[in-house]
This record gives C-alpha cells, structure tokens and sequence, in this order.
C-alpha cells in the first residue's frame, strides 16, 4: 500500500473536524460559520475515504461523494441566507440573530 | 272510511311541514289559507270515517289500520297504525271541526301580525298532535300523541316570545304537563312488562294482576290526564296559558289539549274500572276542581283568564262524569263544552281587538251598545256554559249530575259539589257578562274603541263565531237524557256506561241545576247590574286566598323551587366552584408555568444549540469508547 497509515489521515481528519468545530462555535459571522461548517465536512469525508482505503472497500468513497453533494446544496441555502440577511440590513452576527428565543 | 281516518290524520300535518318548507315562497295569506284549508280537509276526512261508521252495525265499528310496524324488540311490538271507532271518530270530528273554525278565526285574528307562517305552522301542528292523540291505535301512539300536544302547546303560548311573561307560561305549561307525562310513561312501562304489549287490549289483559299493579296503572294515567286536562293538583299552568294568543287559547280549551284528560279516561276505562278507588280519585278530583275554579274565577279580573277558569271547572265537571263512568255524559259535554268554549274565546277576542288588546274587565263596559251581535254571540255561549235551557249546556251537564246520585253516599257528595259549581258557574259568567257588555261605556272603552277592520276577503271574522254560536245552541240536541240518546247509544259499544240515572234523577238534577244556575245569574245581576247595586260582599281573607289562586303557585315555590334552586346554588359553591372551576384554573397555570420553563432553553442563539449537540456527541463518543474498550 502506498502513502502514509490510516492513522495519519485520521489524525488529519480529526485537526480538519476539530478546527471546523472550534470555528463554528466560536465565530460569529455567518459566512465564516459556513466555511467552519463546509471544514468539518471535509474532515468526516477525509475519514471516510481514509478508511475505505485501509479496509478496500469503495462505500465509504461512494458515501463521501453524496456528502459532497448534500454539502453543496447545503451552502446554496445557506449562503442564500446570508444574501437575504445582508439585503435586509440584518446585521450579520450571529449572536444578534436570536428572535426565535422563547 | 279507513282512508278518511289517514287523510283526516295527515292532512294537517302535510299543512305544517308545506308551510314550514316553503318559507317565504309562500305569503303571509297563503300560509293561513294553507293551514285552514288543511284542518278543513281534515274535518273532511273525520266526516268520511263517519258516515262509514254510520253504515255499519254498531259491533263492527272497530278498525285498525296499519301503516307499518314502528317499533319492534324482542316480543314486543307496536305498529304505526289508526284507530277507527264510535269514540275516536267523535273525536276526530270535534277536534278537526272545532280546531278548523279556530284556524279560520285566526286568519282574520293574526292578520298583520309578525311571523304569521311560524304561527299556522304551529296551529297545523297542534291539531295534527291531537288528532294522532285520538286516533292513535294503541298506547304507545297516544302517548307520542299526548308529547306532541304538549310541544305545540308550548310553542304556541309561547308564541310572543319577545314577552318574557309568554316564555314563562309556556315554560310551566311543559313542565306541568312532563309531570304528567312522565306517571303516564311509567304506567306504560309497567303494563308492557305485566302484558306484554301496549295496545289498547293491555287493559283488559290486567284483570288477573294484583291489585297494586291495576291501581298504580290507572293512577299513572289520572296523572297525565290530570296534568293535560289541568286538574287539581296540576291545575297552575292553565290560567297562565292566557299568554298565548286567543285563538289558540281558544284551541287549548275547546278543541285539543285540555280534552284530551277525558279522552283518555274514556279510552282507557278498562283499567280505570278495575281500580274503582283510583275512578272515585279522578271523580272527587274533578268535583274538587270545579268547586275550586268556580271560585277564583270570581275574583279574577282578566276576562281571558275568567273563561280559563271555567274551562278548569267544565273539565271538572268532564272527570266526575268519566269518574262516575258516566263516560258518554261525559263525551258530549266535551263537545257541547267545545262549542261553547270556542265561541266564549272568539268573542272576547274581538271585543279585545276591538279595545287595542285591553283584556282588563275592570276597565271595559258598556260593550253591548258598541258591538251589538258580539254581545248576542256571548250571551249565547254564556247560557250555554250556564246550562239554561235550551241551550247547549244544559243537556250535557245535568246528565251528569244525575250520574252522581247512582254512586252512594260518595256520589251525592260530588253531586252537591256540582250543584255548588252551577251555582258558582252562573255567578262568574254573568258577572263577566255585565262587567264587560252592560252599563255605559267606560271612558277606557269610549277613547279606544276602534271599529276591526280584520275581515279577509272571502273569510270574515265573524263566519266561525256565527257558526260555533248556531252549534252552541242546538249541538245540546243531540240528546236529551231519558228520551232521546243517540251519543249514548253511538259509545255504547266503546264505553259502555256503569251508572243509568233514573228519570227523576235526571228530573231532579234538572231542575236544581237550572235553578242555582239562574239564582247565580240573578246574584250576578244584583250584585253588577241592577239599577240600584248592593254592595259586593268582601272579607279579606277571601278575597286574598281566592286572588291568590288557593296559593297553589306559592305552595309549589316553597315545595320544589325554592328547595332545588337552593341545592343549585349549595352545589355551585361546594362543588362547581372549588372542584370543576378551580381545578380546570390550577391545570391551566400549572401547563403555563412548565411551559415556561422549558422556554428558557430555547434561546435562539445558533452557538449555544450547536454548542449543545457538539458537547453531546462528545458525551456519546466518550461513552461509546468506553463502553467498546472495557477491560475484561
């Protein structure tokens, strides 16, 4: 097998998921949430095909590829958000969109 | 004649549901000639099922008629079907007949009235009510028939509603008459489960049961006739029915309703004679009742109201005979009564549209000089009501006083109660006569006396009460007790009599009657009319205790209102309050309360939701390696 072992991919995964996470919880503005977000996809991919590759199997490779999918439609809703919020006036923080508190 | 009986039976019933459908498709007018012309087509029907009968031997005038069978359980059954016989047939004739002439008097009477169609609709039902009364071929019918009177009675006393006095009147006429109808039912239960069935033949059945099972049916069934025909002790509603308006006073006491106590009586005398203490119950009530009637009817002012009175005594007079089992006495003084009664409420009807709806005697008088053949009308009907010869009353009522003296000791009794209310009954009704048409006219009488100008065209006021005046004085013809009976020999076969007076019982009963009836007319005149007037005697308590109707009302305030309303309003504080609207109050905050708490996690922050689903997977994944990497 070429390349480096299945636990260095992993490794990497985990830093991409992880820092994807971190910027998710700690950032406001919704563009920058989006991209943490579009990060830690990337990491669960990465996962997915490092693991393919260890165990021979194409599924998780397969897998990989409809997340790429559900991830691309995800960012056109959410970026289209983001457009609206913007055209609104609304300001783009996070924090100060919280009219559905109960 | 078996379809006449259908179409006599129908007929008004098509008329109320035609004029119901319809709306305002069809006018004012139309409506009410729709309804006469059914109640007509209904006396049509009567007479047809009569002159069928006529042409048969007596013994075979006895049909039942099946329409299809209504009600089925187990062994029991009871089939939609029609009675054709001598009684039901002289029923069927004085309720159509009688009840047609009202419904063309009111065409003129509720002209320009609001919500004319509700009220032929409602007339057309209550005779159809009746007439399913009378000719229902068992028990169960009649007692579907005798709901259905009580219904249309309360719609139409009720008729004004925007009164709430009417409301009220209707109100206690149902329920007095539920009070009735309820020991009515009860009785119907018990004989279904001692027989089996509830045809007319049940009665009969009852002879080998014990005694209690006979005498608490026949009392069930007083009861309802008691409360239907407003006899003592559920005499209270009839005075107040005078809400209504007139011509349909004039139904309730002459054509349907208030008759039909005696009906069943005479319908159901086989149980009645197999209980003779409960028939001595129904004759002393009756004996009471027109003591009692006669009475108050002396005080009362409202001229409506007087005629209520006699009503109650002429139906006291109707349970005595049919007590006695004098039960063809007491038919045709049902239909002489009907006559007359009919005409009493016709023509002070148009005296009181003629005064603008005043029913005060008080303030009336002086009537003869302004309506002149209104005046001849009542004076008829009151010398009918009297019982002065030749007039109708005086055939019907003397036979039945003569029935009276073949019972006993207890019969004669009833016998001087009844001389007593002849008395009476000539004093109240003369008295009402002077009061209203003799002396001059009052000054109310002069400033709002207005000529009616209420004749439709072809039908005018005045046709029926010319007509029912004509019967009032030859329908006592019929019969004259010990020569000439055809209404005797016409029930025989039905009802056949328990008591035969003798000719000098007739004789005495007679002549007695006529007398008091007149010493009650010359009282009256003394005492109202004549040209120099002796005081009225008046004590106090008496003129309280009979203004006050015996304190019949207040006795059943203090009896069953005040208790009940009293435990209402004790159950609204102990229970409803505390338990039902407290508890429902307390489950309602405490949901708020809950719900608010589990509002506080919602706080619409995106990071603080995705900060709780990362710190929850990290507690899954945490847990899951420890679980998968347990050291064993």
């Amino acid at each position: 097998m070429l390349g480096p072992d299945v636990a260095w991919y992993l490794a990497v995964a985990g830093f991409l998921f992880g820092t994807g996470a971190l910027g998710v919880l700690l950032r406001r503005n919704p563009l920058i949430v989006l991209l943490s977000l579009e990060i830690m996809l990337n990491g669960g991919n990465l996962a997915l095909i490092g693991y393919s590759r260890h165990l021979g199997r194409g599924g998780g490779q397969i897998f990989a590829l409809s997340v790429m999918a559900v991830a691309a439609s995800e960012v056109v809703v959410g970026l289209g958000l983001v457009v609206a919020l913007n055209r609104r006036r609304v300001p783009l923080d996070v924090d100060r969109l919280n009219s559905l508190r109960g | 004649m078996i379809p006449g009986a259908w179409i006599c039976l129908l007929s008004p019933l098509a008329g109320a549901l035609a004029i119901t459908l319809a709306g305002t498709r069809l006018s004012r007018r139309g409506a009410a000639y729709l309804s006469t012309l059914s109640c007509f087509v209904a006396f049509g029907g009567a007479l047809a099922s009569f002159a069928g009968s006529l042409g048969e031997k007596p013994h075979e005038r006895h049909h039942l008629s099946t329409a299809w069978t209504w009600i089925q359980g187990g062994s029991y059954k009871s089939g939609l079907e029609v009675l054709v016989d001598p009684l039901s047939v002289m029923m069927m004739l004085i309720v159509s007949g009688v009840g047609a002439l009202i419904v063309a008097y009111s065409i003129g009477y509720m002209d320009s009235d609001d919500e004319e169609r509700r009220y032929f609709a409602y007339m057309s039902l209550f005779v159809f009510s009746m007439l399913l009364l009378v000719q229902g071929g068992n028990l169960i019918l009649l007692l579907a028939g005798w709901g259905m009177v009580g219904l249309s009675s309360y719609l139409l006393i009720g008729f004004w509603h925007e009164r709430p006095s009417a409301v009220a009147a209707a109100k206690k006429a149902f329920v007095m008459n539920a009070v009735g109808d309820a020991t009515m039912a009860l009785a119907f239960f018990l004989t279904i489960q001692k027989t089996g069935t509830l045809s007319f033949g049940a009665l009969n059945a009852l002879h080998g049961h014990s005694g209690w099972v006979v005498n608490l049916v026949a009392l069930g069934l007083l009861g309802g006739a008691v409360a239907k025909s407003a006899q003592l002790p559920l005499q209270t509603w009839l005075p107040d029915a005078m809400e209504g308006p007139t011509p349909v006073s004039a139904l309730i006491h002459a054509a349907t309703m208030v008759t039909a106590g005696v009906y069943l009586i005479v319908r159901t005398h086989a149980a009645f004679e197999l209980a003779p203490k409960v028939q001595d119950l129904a004759a002393g009530l009756g004996a009471a009742t027109l003591l009692l009637a006669g009475l108050i009817a002396l005080v009362q002012v409202d001229i409506k109201r007087v005629i209520a009175y006699s009503t109650m005594s002429q139906i006291g007079y109707m349970f005595l005979g049919a007590g006695l089992g004098a039960y063809a006495n007491s038919m045709f003084h049902l239909m002489t009564h009907a006559f007359f009664k009919a005409l009493l409420f016709m023509a002070a009807g148009i005296v009181i549209h003629a005064l603008a709806g005043e029913q005060d005697m008080r303030r009336m008088g002086g009537m003869r000089a302004l309506m002149p053949r209104t005046y001849w009308a009542f004076l008829v009907g009151a010398l009918a009501l009297v019982g002065v010869p030749p007039f109708a009353g005086f055939f019907s009522k003397d036979s039945i006083l003569a029935a009276a003296m073949g019972h006993g000791w207890y019969g004669y009794i009833l016998w001087i109660a009844g001389l007593v209310g002849a008395f009476l009954t000539g004093v109240y009704t003369f008295r009402m006569l002077f009061m209203v048409f003799w002396g001059e006219p009052s000054a109310f009488a002069r400033e709002h006396f207005h000529t009616l100008k209420r004749d439709v065209p072809g039908l005018a006021l005045e046709i029926p009460v010319v007509v029912l005046a004509v019967l009032s004085v030859i329908g006592g013809w019929l019969q004259f007790a010990p020569t000439w009976h055809p209404v005797a020999t016409w029930l025989d076969t039905v009802a056949a009599p328990l008591v035969s007076p003798t000719n000098w019982q007739e004789a005495v009963s007679s002549v007695l009657a006529v007398v008091l009836g007149l010493a009650g007319i010359g009282l009256a005149w003394l005492l109202y009319a004549a040209p120099r007037r002796r005081p009225i005697p008046r004590t106090a308590f008496w003129q309280r205790t009979l203004e006050h109707k015996f304190y019949f009302d207040e006795l059943y305030d203090t009896l069953f209102y005040v208790p009940s309303s009293f435990v209402a309003r004790a159950l609204g504080f102990v229970v409803e309050r505390p338990l039902i609207l407290g508890g429902s109050t307390e489950l309602g905050t405490e949901t708020r309360e809950v719900g608010g708490l589990f509002a506080r996690l919602q706080t619409g922050l995106l990071r603080t939701y995705a900060l709780a689903i990362a710190s929850s997977l990290a507690v899954l994944a945490i847990v899951f390696v420890a679980v998968k990497c347990r050291p064993f």
